[in-house]
This record gives C-alpha cells, structure tokens and sequence, in this order.
C-alpha cells in the first residue's frame, strides 16, 4: 500500500509537470487576441481633451497627443504591473528598466505634469531641449539608443511645441523614479546588448 | 550573450592608444586644447564623431546632418565664401546652438573658456586651419526695416531669382528644384523662408544677411557677392524677414486650424516628403537600419533591415528590408499589404506578428493621409538587396521560461537587441 501511495504521488507529479508544460505549450499568448483589441489600449489610455475649453488649444494637443501615440512614447514610458502596463492609470508615468550592457540601467522617466517627480517643474524650452538635443535640463546627456530622441529631433520645431502642450495635459502622477546607475558617457563598444525589461523599478513613495 | 570582439584587435587598439598617449605626452600642449579633446569626446562626439567627421552613432538619425569638421566647410560665418570661419563665428554657433536643428545652445552648460578650448580642439580636426586665414568680409551699416527697404528687397529677390529653389512665396512654390546634393551627396531642400525659427545660423536681419553674403559652404546656397551690391543684400535681408510668419506657439483661435489646414496642404503637395518625415519620427528608420559595434548606423543599408531583436519567449525578429527591391524588400508587396501589416501586424501570408518589436498597435493609429505618405515614401526608396531570414523561434526550455513568465508571472517579455546586420543570408 506503501509503495502504491509512493508511485501513484510520483506518476501525479509527472502528469503534473508534463500537463502544464504541454499546457504553456499549447496555450496561444496572443493569436486569439483580435489587432483591433490590441491596438485600442493606446488610443483609450491618456487624458480627455475635450475638457480643454480654447478650441485652438485643444487643437495643438490633439496634435500632440497624435505624436505621443505614433511615436510610441507610452510604450518605455508605460508602468509595468502585474497584469501588463498600466497603460490607463499610469498614463506615461515611466518605471520600466531598460539596461545597455556597458552604459547602465535606466528606468524610464515619469512624462506627467506631477510637479515633483515628473515634468511638472520642467520648462518648455527644457522639454523641447531633450526632444531635439539629448540633453537633461542639467546637461546630463541622454542615452539615444534607449531614448530615441535622434529620431524625435526631426520633429519640426512646431509639432515638437503640440507635445509639450500635450505633456502639460496629462494626468499629474507621483512616481518618483531613480536617476541611471550608471554614467551616461561611460561606453563600451563590445557591450551591445540592450533589456527592455517588465517591472516597476520606481521607488516606493513613504 | 555580449558579442565579444577578436582579442586581437581589442589588443591592437590598447597598442595604439598607448603610442597615441606617448605621442601626447612628449608633445606638452597647451592646457586648454587637451581640455578641448577631452570635452569634445564627451560633449560632441556622439553627433560629430570621436574624429570629428560627423559620423557619431547618433548622426545617421539626424536631418540635418551633424558637421564634418575634417572638411572646415562651415556653414555659418562672417567669412568669404570658401573661407574658414573665425574663432568668434565657431563659438557663436556653439553657444547659441543651430536653431531647430539637434546642435543645443551650450551657453548654460559650457564656460567661455570651455567653448574657446572647444574651438581650438575643432581647428585641430582640419589641416586647413594651419595653412590658411579667414578672410572675413566688409559688410556696410544694417538699413532700418523699413516697408521702402522691404519692398527694394522683393524687387532683389527676383532679380538674384531665389524663387527658383525657395519658391516665389518661399515655401517652394513654382520652384524648379526642391531637392539638391550637398557637398557629401546627400540629399537637402531649400530652406522655407516663411519659417524664420528655422533659420538655422539665426533670424535676424543681419544673421540673415550674412547667408547670402558668405554664401553657405558645403550646401548649394551660394554667395551672392558681385550679383547685387552690398545695399541689396541687405534689403533682401530685410525682405526676407518680412516673409517670415507666426509661429505655432504664438497662434490664437481660428489661426491654429488654418495652420494645421495649411499643413495638410503642404503634405499633400510633397507625399515623399511627408513620408519620410512620418517614416523619422515614428521610429521607422530606427529599427529599419542595422548599427555597428560603434552604434553607428550602417549607412548603405538605411532602411534595408537586419536589426535583430531577441524577444523572450518569441525568438529572433529580424528587421525588414523596406526598400523597394522585389526580392528581398517591399517591391512586390502592394499598398494594402504595407498597410495591413503597418496598423495589424498582419503578414501578407495572413500571418500575424506580435505586438513588439515593431509597435503596430500604435501605428494603428496612425491617419490614413500620414499613411499613404509613408507608403508613398517607401515606394521611392532605391532598392538595396538584403535578405531578411524569417523569425525564428528560441529552444523549447526558453520557449517554455519566457512563455511561463510571460503568461503566469505576467511579466513582458524582455527585448534584447543586437548590433551588426542579420540579414543577408539565404
């Protein structure tokens, strides 16, 4: 009976382990998800415009908002969670790590209008600078391979205006994040490799 | 999984760089020019290039492009055309920055004697410098910005023809060429005049002035000295300026939807252009165009693909070849099938593609006009072979991780780039 206990707990514990192998196997991560499902997040997430009242304002946001969507800003720009990013409540609030091996980890910034931990306190002229140049209000230069702004410097002087107008529209989210851990002009031409990674490196506010 | 270079060369590049210090160090220079090296390798040489030829790992992304300071044709000077600038034009266009362009005003990060040291360091990068002088120009008194002035200016403006690559309203309109070679090839456009902020080496009246003046070395805008007299420049200059509209930011009311009317317009009138501008900006030409070991941009390939992206549990993806060849590229693909893929993610073959590397889901969103004008782009760019292997899944054990991390611990799944062009092969 003994031995029958022992070998029936083994055969379960096979069956098990091959069961949900075969499960995560079988299981489609996205195929059954329709393009317009997954496309909608992007369009949902972000603040409600219409509550701007100068139509010509509004206009300029709008704008904005256009060019945060197709250059894809929420996407580094997104707080993971539990459940995929938090497109909807966490609206551009950063927290996600991006590591290039051999110039350090970055987590990505909080694009809100919070005074304190995102650009609230940040000029136009600030914002634009790092969008067209790659430079922190402080002149810390920005790494351009996980920032893209080399390509967000061709936006012409007057779209790159709409999303600062935009960006002062959003949702103010404290989310403090911490500074690179590494010095940005440290570099290494041997380490490539670069990790967009999955979870909320903010520090926790207390 | 870092790539690891052959020691060798690792080794040979220590072997240089120590004759490089020996070099240095018997040769004692002056303070402010090693200072001046050490703050360009910090400060410039991500755009212009660690020797000054403007080929830093950012430069293939940006329009304009960074400056060649091996060549000391600069742009931007109070000089004779062909000349070399002086020190004091140098320093002008590193503290106040090139306007609308990715060159930053320096003047709060960077000293006087930093900028001096600066320009010292960029002389070195030219031999020019150490055989020639500047010969900087007489120019007369600026006239006041009168509407008789003004009007004489229009009157230049025909007699010099501007109108033949800035367009008779300075936008391009009836203009006979719109794009032209520079002195390395590369494409550029006449600069519209109604957009005064854009005006690169500054816009006043004197700035504006001194560039048909000197002329701007290394692009096709010439010097206009012996075509009009020093009087007419100027009041081009003045009519030029009066050209200029308002900008976006100081627009109120019905001018915004008139501008962003306009700006349709404008699109619609040049589809390839806008194309390329949408193509930049949504990162199309990021991903599109493999970087080297330096992240430079492999520049015959721009827009070919190749750039691999390892996406746990997914596998490899590879960038693809959007140039128009018709084996290897977008040629034989039709405008819906660019489409489709664009904003669903949806192969030809009716496959589907994950929602990364290539963020279709926000393409998605994309409007249709913005979406004709990139397809429109794409159609133009010359085809370049480069074969593009299908994806490819990783091994079953990563497969399983990744897809339980993925799926259970709810985690994205971590992108991984790599340098070096992985297409090509069969």
């Amino acid at each position: 009976m003994k031995r029958f206990l022992k070998w029936f707990t083994i055969l379960v514990i096979t069956f098990g382990v091959l069961g949900f192998i075969a499960f995560l196997y079988f299981i489609p991560p996205f195929d059954s998800i329709a393009p317009e499902e997954m496309s909608r997040p992007a369009a949902e997430a972000g603040p409600d415009l219409s509550a701007i009242a100068d139509p010509a304002e509004r206009a300029v946001a709008e704008r904005g908002r256009y060019l945060v969507t197709i250059g894809s800003c929420g996407d580094c720009h997104a707080t993971p969670g539990p459940q995929g990013p938090r497109l909807k409540e966490m609206y551009l609030a950063g927290g996600n790590k991006m590591i290039r091996k051999g110039h350090g980890t970055y987590i990505s910034t909080n694009l809100t209008s919070d005074p304190e931990t995102g650009l609230g306190k940040w000029s136009d002229d600030d914002i634009k600078r790092v969008l067209r140049s790659g430079l922190a209000p402080d002149g810390r230069p920005v790494q351009g391979h996980l920032m893209p702004w080399p390509s967000y410097s061709n936006w012409t002087e007057e779209d790159r205006h709409a999303v600062v107008v935009y960006l002062r529209h959003t949702k103010a989210i404290t989310h403090q994040i911490p500074p690179p851990t590494a010095d940005v002009t440290l570099t290494d031409p041997a380490a490539f490799e670069e990790d967009y990674g999955g979870k909320d490196y903010a520090t926790p506010q207390r | 999984m870092i790539v690891h270079r052959p020691s060798s060369i690792v080794q040979r590049r220590f072997i240089v760089l120590l004759l490089f210090s020996c070099v240095a160090a018997i040769h004692a220079q002056p303070a402010s020019l090693a200072d001046g090296a050490s703050l360009y390798q910090a400060r410039c040489a991500s755009c212009h290039g660690k020797g000054g030829r403007g080929d830093g790992e950012y430069s293939g992304l940006l329009n304009p492009r960074p400056s060649d300071f091996t060549s000391a044709r600069y742009k931007f000077r109070t000089t004779e055309t062909g000349s070399l600038p002086t020190d004091a034009d140098l320093a002008r266009s590193i503290t106040e920055g090139l306007h609308s362009t990715a060159m930053p005003s320096w003047k709060p990060f960077l000293t006087q004697e930093q900028v001096t040291a600066v320009v010292t360091h960029i002389k070195t990068l030219s031999p020019r410098f150490a055989s020639e002088q500047p010969r900087p120009i007489t120019m007369g008194l600026e006239p006041p910005s009168t509407p008789e002035n003004a009007e004489a200016g229009r009157i230049v403006y025909e007699t010099l023809k501007c109108a033949v690559c800035h367009g008779i309203d300075g936008r391009g309109t009836g203009a006979i060429a719109r794009m032209f070679k520079d002195d390395w090839g590369r494409m550029t456009r006449a600069t519209h005049l109604t957009e005064p902020w854009t005006f690169r080496g500054g816009d006043t009246v004197r700035d504006i002035y001194l560039r048909f003046r000197t002329g701007m070395n290394g692009t096709p805008m010439p010097s206009f000295l012996g075509a009009a007299t020093d009087a007419e420049l100027w009041q081009l200059a003045v009519f030029v300026k009066t050209m200029g509209r308002k900008p976006l930011w100081e627009m109120k009311g019905s001018e915004v939807s008139t501008y962003y009317k306009d700006q349709q317009l404008e699109a619609e009138r040049d589809l390839e252009k806008h194309g390329e501008y949408i193509a930049n900006i949504s990162g199309c030409t990021v991903c599109h165009s493999p970087f080297d070991d330096d992240n430079a941009m492999i520049e015959p390939l721009k827009f070919a693909g190749g750039r691999k992206f390892r996406i746990e549990p997914f596998g490899d993806f590879i960038s693809y070849n959007l140039t128009s060849d018709k084996e290897t590229g977008l040629g034989s693909w039709t405008d819906d099938q660019i489409k489709t893929f664009t904003t669903r993610g949806v192969r030809p073959d009716g496959t589907r593609m994950i929602p990364y590397p290539m963020p279709w889901p926000n393409y998605a969103h994309m409007k249709a006009d913005d979406l004709n004008a990139l397809v429109a782009f794409l159609r133009s760019l010359p085809a370049v072979t480069n074969r593009i292997p299908p994806p490819r899944q990783p091994n079953i054990a990563s497969y399983l991780a990744g897809k339980f991390r993925m799926l259970i611990l709810k985690r994205d799944p971590p992108i991984y780039e790599y340098p070096g062009n992985a297409g090509g092969r069969q």
